[in-house]
């Protein structure tokens, strides 16, 4: 009986390595399989897309002084746009000594560095130059272009080319004092101007603000995007200052904020009107509710593919250069124009312009998200990515246009006849 | 430790791994009901199920009660390894299985009484097919399962009494039950446009049947069982609908045991079920058996059995043939059995041909 437990043992562990099964076979059908199958079906729900709306003008999502870009173009007949900033006042008494918090006033200046940011520009763009132009310290986001027409048209305060600094050794301009920094990770070219106190002259009553704007030119394709204060990336000045400590010039430093920046251009966008408009500047989303077919796809698993489908009313305006991504994304709350997005379930497309074709965005994942959800409103807001800052725009034909309106494409499994052999 | 504790400890093991019972599956049964489960011991179904009329621990023969020396249960485990040879593939199954649990014993002066489970239809199976479709205008390539993973059990309650040293009756009361998780998932090879299609339900079964069974001694050695069982509908739920109602078979059937000197038992039956009401590629069955039990503290047993599946493709029922072979073990004084078995099974229809090999490992304690 001394051997007994191991004999248990034995058999304890003979009947756990047992316990796993594998009864997937290939099937040898129709005769040796269920005799239901699985079907899918593609189907087009013309009537699926019931209302829709189109926001975002005169004031958009995204407007040019809130947009992570600033867009500089000069395609005559087609497109002239100007990065205009403004930075902050200066303090304008600094600390002159080290030792206590005695400060002395600021009197003049020795030069300063503008700082910007280029972080998107047309690979066919060639001979890439920048003109500096100083502007009214009164620039605001009501300022439009032909208000600037004076300022524009004076002499820049510097002409730069970018191409060249760039190529320089260690793109350094050892007369001029510019530089460059680029970041080929990220496809920047973050530019320093030095200027003199007669480019940039200091004005006390001003508080040393100061106001810049930008026009581009090149030998093709001459639109470029700099940073804006919004991306982090927005231009900038570093002043070299001369403070007065009691008789002696003390030289100090100051950077400042940028208070303001963003650009003008002409045309300006047009207005909405019957059409779904997406994006452009100030950029305009559309609202589509949808009728979603909870008889057919009761299950999220039951879809396979989901595609909407948007006839444009248009060709896509702008450039090659900007074709865009458009976003279809799921909605929290129907509000309307003030609708916040449900980000986590979106799905995105790309429009190239220049090419006048049906759009399909596949939204598989928002449709399995309203099967999952019974809950959720059913509506999908369309927009353009990256938002305010292209000026291409896209306007699709609207659920009123009983021939061309949105359609909803389904591909999708009908329930599996369980319970039958 | 005691060796009875060991017993009971080795039982409540073999309890604890018991879930509804199942037996062993065919790709035969896919198109009907599924595949009729083995309602015998495994020291019954070593000897080749002959002499499950005459087993107090199987349930074929309510009856067959009254031969339970004393308060008994019994479990059995078998690992089956199925080769599925249809016209264009051959596999290797695996399946693991409890196809029984009873209890029994003497109640009253000459009431027995006894219940358990065992399989009454198996539904797990799995089938992978591969094919393409075309969508929006381009072939779409995809690979397909559909599987049930469950069965039908059989829940009895029986009771049996003794008219006389040569004659028992017994009548049993049957409740079908179980539930088979079901599953059917479209896989496309482009994953990135198309998302996998994967559908589940929970079918649930239900349904009852009464059984009778007579044992006579017709000499000292030479004995007989007459049976037979009307099972009613099955019915076919998946969540609170019913999708389908099927006939279930009646059944009759009769066997014959000799004895010599109590080590020696020979026996043969053959089993009629009407299972060709059940199902439009159904057909009736007949099953025949024999088998010898040799011995008493180290038996042997051997049988060979043959006969038909109720469920296939055509134009007849899909035949199977099988041998077996058995021993086992007293311990713990007697009061606890441990009987292993091996069976092989042949079985043919419609092209496709299955060889099953299969491990038994029985227990019955006797506290």
């Amino acid at each position: 009986m001394r051997r007994a437990p191991w004999r248990l043992a034995a058999v304890g562990i003979v009947i756990a390595a047992a316990c796993t099964q594998d009864v997937t076979a290939p099937g040898a059908c129709p005769t040796f399989c269920p005799s239901a199958v699985l079907t899918v079906i593609d189907t087009v729900l013309a009537g699926a897309i019931i209302h829709d709306s189109a926001f975002g003008r005169p004031i958009g999502f995204v407007n040019p002084y809130n947009a992570t870009s600033l867009l500089a173009a000069n395609l005559p007949g087609v497109r002239d746009s100007r990065p205009i900033f403004r930075t902050a006042r200066i303090t304008t008494r600094m600390s002159i000594s080290t030792t206590d918090t005695t400060t002395g006033a600021v009197t003049g200046v020795d030069s300063l560095y503008l700082r910007f940011t280029i972080t998107r520009r047309d690979t066919a763009t060639h001979n890439l130059r920048l003109s500096v132009f100083s502007l009214p310290i009164t620039i605001d986001s009501t300022t439009a272009l032909p208000d600037l027409a004076g300022s524009f048209a004076g002499t820049p305060v510097r002409t730069i080319n970018i191409d060249t600094l760039v190529a320089l050794p260690g793109r350094k301009n050892t007369v001029t004092g510019d530089s460059a920094v680029v970041d080929s990770i990220n496809n920047r070219v973050t530019v320093l101007l030095s200027l003199d106190s007669s480019q940039a002259p200091f004005s006390l009553a001003d508080s040393g603000q100061l106001a810049f704007g930008f026009r581009v030119d090149a030998d093709a394709q001459p639109t470029i995007a700099l940073g804006a204060f919004e991306a982090g990336l927005g231009p900038g000045i570093t002043w070299f200052l001369k403070v007065d400590s009691l008789g002696v010039v003390a030289h100090r430093s100051q950077t400042p904020t940028t208070a303001f920046d963003s650009f003008v251009f002409t045309p300006a966008a047009l207005p909405l009107d019957s059409t779904l408009a997406v994006g452009g500047v100030p950029s305009a989303r559309s609202l589509l509710r949808v009728l979603f077919p909870r008889s057919l796809i009761s299950d999220s698993s039951l879809l396979t593919r989901a595609t909407l489908e948007l006839i444009p009313a248009l060709n896509p305006t702008g450039i090659a250069a900007d074709s865009f991504g458009l976003v279809a994304s799921a909605i929290v709350a129907d509000f309307g124009a003030k609708t916040p997005l449900d980000l986590t379930h979106v799905d995105t497309t790309i429009i190239h312009v220049g090419v006048y074709d049906t759009v399909r965005v596949d939204i598989t994942r928002i449709l399995r998200y309203w099967a999952a959800d019974t809950l959720a409103p059913t509506a999908i807001e369309l927009f353009q990515v990256p938002e305010g800052a292209d000026f291409a725009e896209i306007r699709f034909r609207p659920s009123a246009d009983s021939t061309h309106r949105p359609r909803l494409r389904l591909t999708y499994s009908p329930h599996y006849p369980f319970g039958r052999p | 430790m005691t060796a009875r504790a060991r017993s009971l400890l080795l039982a409540c093991a073999l309890f604890g791994l018991a879930r509804p019972a199942l037996a062993q599956d065919s790709q035969f049964g896919i198109q009907g009901l599924g595949t009729p489960g083995r309602d015998e011991s495994v020291a019954s179904r070593s000897a080749g199920g002959a002499l499950t009329p005459f087993d107090g621990a199987s349930v074929l023969d309510d009856a067959s009660l009254v031969d339970l020396p004393a308060l008994s249960s019994t479990v059995a485990l078998g690992t089956s390894y199925r080769q599925v040879e249809a016209p264009n593939n051959t596999n290797w199954l695996r399946t693991v299985r409890y196809p029984l649990f009873s209890v029994g014993g003497k109640l009253g002066h000459r009431l027995y009484i006894g219940g358990g489970f065992s399989t009454y239809l198996d539904r797990t199976y799995s089938v992978a097919t591969r094919d393409s479709i075309m969508l929006r205008g381009v072939s779409e390539a995809f690979n397909d399962q559909v599987s049930s993973n469950g069965g039908v059990g059989d829940l009895r309650l029986t009771v049996a009494t003794r008219f006389g040293p040569h004659v028992a009756l017994g009548l049993g009361a049957h409740l079908l039950a179980g539930s088979t998780q079901e599953l059917a998932t479209r896989r496309f090879d482009d994953t990135l446009t198309y998302a996998v299609i994967r559908q589940t339900a929970q079918v649930r079964y239900d349904g009852f049947g009464i059984s009778g069974g007579a044992l006579v001694d017709l000499t000292s050695s030479l004995s007989i069982a007459l049976f037979g069982r009307h099972d009613g509908r099955l019915d076919q739920y998946v969540g609170d609908t019913l999708t389908l109602r099927s006939d279930l078979p009646n059944t009759i059937g009769g066997a014959v045991r000799w004895v010599h000197e109590r080590t020696t038992r020979v026996a043969a039956s053959v089993v009629w079920r009407s299972w060709s009401q059940a199902a439009a590629n159904a057909y009736n069955t007949l099953n025949w058996s024999v088998g010898v039990d040799l011995g008493d503290a180290k038996p042997l047993r051997f049988g060979v059995r043959g006969g038909q599946l109720p469920f296939g493709p055509g134009p007849g029922a899909p035949s199977e043939w099988g041998v077996s072979l058995g021993t086992g073990r007293k311990f713990a004084k007697g009061r606890g059995l441990l009987d292993f078995g091996i069976e092989r099974l042949s079985r043919d229809g419609g092209g496709l041909h299955e060889n099953v090999w299969t491990a038994l490992i029985g227990m019955t304690v006797r506290p």
